[in-house]
């Protein structure tokens, strides 16, 4: 996988090998929340440290004001970003890279703060969902092959969330 | 306590006074909490995004919500608390805020 400077406002992710092409097809699901309450409250959670001096009335009202007010914006902005990043993708064409089959497809500069949003609520969802272990960069080969393949994707979701963090969102 | 306006009285609990006093005045502190997924280079930038901070000053922060498992990242009034809050949850950080005695 490659990201190459077009320098005309976007980007083309290149050589996206059909097996990272398949995992970054199954981003919009992967960061879907719904049925994984522990993602749902990391993605949402309270506004108050859970170590905050606060009483519990007090706590509990200014949770309240927040999924009330709060939540629903956020939610939004989850979505649009998901939206924008599965027309990104759908846009993806074959290509060939030294006779093998591989994908590519333009990530406008504008949409990289998009893209790392729906990695990252992916990231987020993956982890909880699966149980994954909190150290980095852990690929063991786990006996369960479900759990094994979230932690690749995982993988190339954080790789390509450093590729737009580094080379396009660092210098904007 | 009363309070005289338009020929009407109006008994306030100097207590209650206290207390909405305290709540304007109080200072919050917003915090990042540890969270084993987010990147280290996504977190210093949105610290350098949101508050504007050096890269020095958003990477040593960042570090110390890695190490020690959370970093005051602003102080201040609780609307902007607030605001900010929203903006880090907003980049899923796991931002929380709480009253500082």
């Amino acid at each position: 996988m490659e990201l190459i400077n077009n320098d005309d406002g976007t980007w083309t992710l290149s050589k996206v090998s059909e097996l990272e092409h398949l995992m970054l097809s199954r981003l919009p699901e992967s960061a879907d929340s719904t049925g994984c309450e522990e993602a749902g409250n990391r993605l949402f959670p309270s506004p108050i440290s859970p170590e905050a001096d606060f009483d519990n009335e007090k706590k509990s009202s200014a949770d309240s004001d927040w999924k009330e007010y709060i939540e629903p914006e956020l939610r939004v902005e989850f979505r649009d970003s998901l939206k924008i990043v599965a027309d990104d993708l759908g846009k993806a064409q074959m290509a060939k890279d030294e006779e093998v089959n591989c994908y590519e497809f333009n990530i406008p500069t504008a949409h990289a703060d998009y893209w790392c949003s729906a990695l990252n609520q992916a990231r987020i969802v993956i982890h909880y969902r699966y149980n994954l272990p909190d150290e980095d960069g852990v690929l063991d080969m786990d006996p369960n092959p479900e759990k094994w393949m979230a932690t690749l994707q995982s993988e190339i979701y954080g790789m390509l969330m450093e590729f737009l963090i580094k080379k396009v969102l660092w210098v904007a | 306590m009363l309070i005289e306006e338009s020929n009407v009285e109006i008994e306030t609990s100097p207590v209650a006074e206290v207390e909405v006093l305290d709540q304007v005045t109080q200072p919050w502190q917003v915090m990042i909490l540890n969270d084993p997924v987010n990147l280290m280079s996504f977190v210093t930038l949105i610290l350098r995004r949101i508050f504007g901070y050096s890269e020095e000053k958003a990477t040593d922060l960042m570090l110390k919500v890695h190490s020690e498992g959370s970093a005051i990242v602003w102080t201040g009034e609780r609307e902007k608390a607030e605001l900010y809050v929203q903006q880090l949850q907003t980049h899923q950080l796991y931002a929380v805020m709480e009253p500082i005695d």
